[in-house]
């Protein structure tokens, strides 16, 4: 462990922090993205820098910089100290952290093909080959990005933790947009995780980048979706995108100290039907969200959050345990260095059942099987549910009819959990970011298998 | 040193070090930020960063890196790695060098010198006048705050002896009020951004969410469906300006031909009474500048007058290729600078400025016969290509003869964005500021405005 972190700790616990600690980061970012056959941007990215934060009476104070003088480290620790200390008179109230991280340990993820040993010329000609494969008839756009992170962080804290670990992430993806006359549909794909070179090395660009132009051609003759409540498939993507958005934003720990979410007195009730069970795991093997040690030091952890329709529990940081009395699960995380530290998911998804994708289209007389998601957003007062999907199919008398242009679902999130009556055995996770509120992004990923429930579904 | 220095400093460095061209950005930023969580501040922030991208060309061959600043050691190596890349990466055929005109001066207002000195207990004042009054309501409390300031400062080189400054200040305010008791609950949700701290009536922001809190608590489930005109609140009716006719009029996608609006200059492609500007030069607008982040002029210009689109926006690599006047390359967002030199320019609109009508909200109200009044979505999104969208309501009202009636969530707001204006039925005085995705640069101005062909979908 550095000096340089030693220098932080000592400024902490002499200008009179209850508990604090430093965390210096060091991030590498290639990216490169094509449209139309021709390369937009080449960039090699690297931030460093460091943050420090104290704890006083319930309250935080964090400052933060890129100098990599000693001295400004430390003068960055008193900073905190003050910040906490004017913060706390304000009236926070105290609470007493526990389970503090007093780990030695590093932890360097390893990859199967380091990205750094391969050129950059193989990267591009990778994204060439991507957009190239989307040019198809009715195509009016092409493009295709490749991206990898490669962060190396360091933490020390009060209470004796010294870890540092590494996180590799990757990431491909194809986008086109097919016109036909004045009417402009877009598909989307990709692929990502915490992993090397393997991920493009194993795919078919061809292949994949003709599958995203054909979706968007298919998209230009797709209907209207239908509108009001609807029995719907959901697909591997907008399961995710339930338990992520919901019931996930919904279990982290500060919302429910502050009885911003719905699910503050549900521990131990049913919020689901027995076919669902849920999990938080940021040990998942090549996910995108996952960890070794969240921005706190705590290792990662794997939370059941509903147990057969059972909800079980909460998301913690130090903070939040240390309110609830309850252990930290690895779940304090932040957007980089200059940035608060809060609860946050990892991979978030629904178990897998025991039924057959095809048995639960069989067994759908009218209804909506939806494809892809877009986008999605947290309601954790209101239990609400938004999720914008790319397109969907209309379900008729058990077979896969036309495609549905992109649609919106909505409604109570507990309405739609206690509806699901079928649970595929497949199960897939989606990689992205997450924000919370409308900032503070992190890595995360989300998912489940298929699920039939009820839902309200719209589109325009 | 004076961390804008390195910007001129790496130019010169990449030109003796073998690149034909050169263009370098550097910023240097302050962050202060407080969180609020339940009624008190709970973190303190304070941020400190300063940055450099540099691009460099060899004939027409094209490579971009960053990195933070901390020394001018760090300009070596992120000049080096720019270089090394040129080696790997294709020719642009498009590339037609870097910007040979530039402008000096300050627009009024971007940078206020009050909002620059506001500290921490500056911070606390503001997040205390909100919390305040939102409190003075019953049964209300502020679950969470966040109150930020942003000071920052950006200079722009390139080898065609372009040197240009600027500086800003940015606030952001992200509000919550929470309405109720015994695990019912209902929540307001608003943004501020103002380049001056003084710009913002925290009182009324706190009674606006309070009031919102409490309508979203009585709010019934809307059930069935309602045609009619739809009145949207100016802050997520901007984001839908940004998403839409800031994709469309975004010269960059015309050439891609991603743009709905390709080959469109003359159509009518909005209602008579709506004009739209691109205002750069606007007096304390968020995005104003004299010189874009390339170091070009900028100039205000009409995109659509009376319903006719009269022209795109352009950054220096499109703006040749449409025969438009360039000066909106940008890298850095409204909310916030972070990252902003970690990407080159692009293009992007500056301050979208929909030319207010006359009327207050409440004679826009008054005049509908049947319709509904959205104040907040669950996320503003809209399809940039097509237009469709189908959005959750948070906080939504519906109009019967003029008057506000029922309060409702758990609808689908559905309908086409492109189709809804030509439909524009009322256009409100008031402009409101708003933002798109955090890093994305740009904003909107626009007021509350009323469109038909709508329709709110709900539960049948």
């Amino acid at each position: 462990m550095t000096e340089f972190l030693t220098v932080a700790v000592h400024a902490l616990d002499k200008a009179g922090a209850r508990f604090g600690d430093v965390r210096r980061e060091d991030r590498t970012a290639f990216v490169v993205r094509a449209a139309n056959e021709q390369i937009q941007a080449v960039n090699r990215i690297r931030r460093q820098g460091w943050g420090v934060r104290a704890f006083v009476d319930g309250a935080w104070g964090y400052a933060s910089g890129t100098s990599q003088d000693a001295d400004d480290v430390a003068t960055a620790a008193r900073r905190a100290v003050a910040i906490a200390k004017a913060d706390a008179r304000a009236g926070v109230p105290k609470i007493a952290l526990r389970a503090m991280p007093s780990l030695r340990k590093t932890i360097r993820q390893k990859v199967k093909v380091e990205p750094s040993d391969v050129s950059g010329e193989e990267k591009i000609a990778a994204v060439m080959d991507l957009c190239r494969a989307q040019r198809i008839e009715s195509i009016s756009s092409t493009n295709a990005s490749y991206s990898e992170s490669d962060w190396s962080f360091e933490l020390a804290n009060t209470s004796g933790a010294r870890v540092s670990w590494r996180e590799v992430r990757l990431r491909i993806a194809g986008q086109t947009i097919a016109a036909e006359g004045d009417r402009r549909e877009a598909a989307y794909e990709f692929r990502d995780g915490t992993v090397g070179w393997e991920l493009v090395k194993g795919m078919d660009l061809a292949e994949f980048g003709g599958g995203v132009a054909q979706e968007a051609c298919e998209m230009l003759k797709a209907e209207k979706p239908p509108a009001g409540l609807r029995t719907v498939v959901t697909d591997p993507g907008v399961s995710g995108l339930l338990a992520h958005e919901v019931m996930g934003h919904a279990s982290e720990a500060d919302e429910i100290v502050k009885e911003r979410s719905f699910l503050t007195h549900q521990v131990g009730k049913k919020v689901g039907s027995p076919l669902v069970t849920m999990y938080d795991d940021g040990t998942v093997p090549g996910a995108h969200g996952s960890i070794p040690f969240d921005a706190e030091g705590t290792p990662s952890h794997k939370t059941k959050v509903i147990d057969q329709g059972i909800y079980r529990g909460f998301l913690h940081s130090l903070e939040t345990s240390g309110a609830l009395k309850a252990r930290p699960t690895g779940n304090g995380r932040a957007q980089d260095f200059g940035r608060r530290v809060w609860v946050r998911m990892t991979n978030t998804f629904f178990a897998a059942g025991r039924q057959r994708k095809d048995e639960l289209l069989e067994e759908t007389k009218d209804g909506v099987l939806t494809k892809s998601w877009i986008s999605g957003m947290e309601d954790p007062v209101g239990g609400g549910f938004q999720a914008v999907t790319q397109s969907g199919f209309l379900i008729r008398k058990g077979e896969v009819g036309p495609r549905v242009r992109g649609m919106t679902l909505t409604g109570n999130a507990l309405s739609i959990l206690k509806s699901v009556d079928m649970v595929s055995r497949e199960l897939k996770l989606d990689g992205g970011t997450c924000g919370k509120g409308e900032e503070d992004y992190v890595p995360v990923s989300a998912g489940g298998p298929f699920m039939r429930c009820k839902i309200v579904v719209g589109g325009g | 040193m004076d961390l804008l220095d390195l910007a001129p400093d790496a130019v010169r460095r990449a030109r003796s070090d073998g690149a034909e061209a050169a263009e370098a950005f550097a910023i240097s930023f302050t962050t202060r930020s407080i969180y609020i969580e339940d009624d008190v501040p709970k973190v303190g922030e304070d941020r400190q960063e300063g940055g450099l991208g540099v691009r460099v060309a060899r004939g027409k061959r094209v490579a971009f890196a960053s990195t933070t600043l901390a020394s001018s050691e760090d300009v070596r190596a992120s000049v080096a790695s720019a270089i090394d890349s040129l080696g790997q990466v294709p020719e642009d055929p498009d590339f037609s060098g870097f910007p040979t005109e530039t402008a000096k001066g300050e627009v009024a207002g971007a940078w206020d010198a009050a909002t620059a000195s506001t500290d921490v207990s500056g911070l606390l004042e503001a997040a205390k006048a909100f919390t305040d009054a939102a409190k003075a309501s019953k049964s209300t409390s502020v679950p969470k705050a966040v109150f930020r300031i942003q000071d920052y400062a950006i200079r722009v080189a390139n080898s065609n002896d372009v040197v240009a400054s600027h500086r800003g200040t940015l606030v952001l305010c992200y509000l919550t009020a929470k309405c109720g008791s015994k695990g019912k609950f209902g929540e307001g949700i608003l943004k501020a951004l103002n380049t001056s701290i003084r710009g913002i009536d925290f009182p009324e922001l706190g009674r606006t969410a309070a009031r919102r809190a409490a309508e979203n608590l009585k709010a019934k489930t809307f059930k069935g469906s309602r045609a009619g005109v739809a009145v949207l609140d100016p802050l997520d009716l901007g984001e839908i300006f940004l998403q839409s006719v800031g994709s469309s009029a975004n010269g960059e996608n015309v050439h891609k031909k991603r743009s709905a609006w390709v080959g469109k200059i003359g159509a009518e492609i909005a209602s008579v009474g709506v004009t739209i500007r691109d205002r750069p030069r606007m007096p304390r607008g968020l995005a104003s500048c004299v010189a874009d982040d390339e170091g070009m002029v900028t100039r205000d210009r009409t995109l659509v007058e009376a319903g006719i689109l009269k022209g795109y926006v352009a950054d220096h690599h499109h703006a040749p290729l449409l025969s438009t006047p360039a000066g909106n390359g940008f890298r850095r967002a409204v909310a916030t600078v972070e990252g902003s030199y970690t990407r080159p320019a692009e293009t992007h609109v500056s301050n979208l400025v929909v030319e207010p009508g006359r009327k207050g909200l409440d004679s826009l109200l008054a005049e509908v016969d049947r319709g509904v009044y959205v104040e907040k979505f669950a996320s503003p999104e809209v399809n940039e290509f097509s237009g469709s969208f189908a959005l959750e309501v948070r906080n939504a009202t519906l109009i019967e003869k003029g008057e506000l009636t029922d309060h409702v969530k758990f609808g689908l707001l559905t309908g086409n964005f492109y189709d809804g204006l030509r439909k524009v039925v009322g256009i409100g005085k008031d402009l409101v500021p708003s933002h798109g995705f955090l890093s994305t640069p740009g904003c909107a101005y626009v007021p509350p405005m009323a469109f038909g062909g709508f329709e709110l979908v709900g539960q049948k």
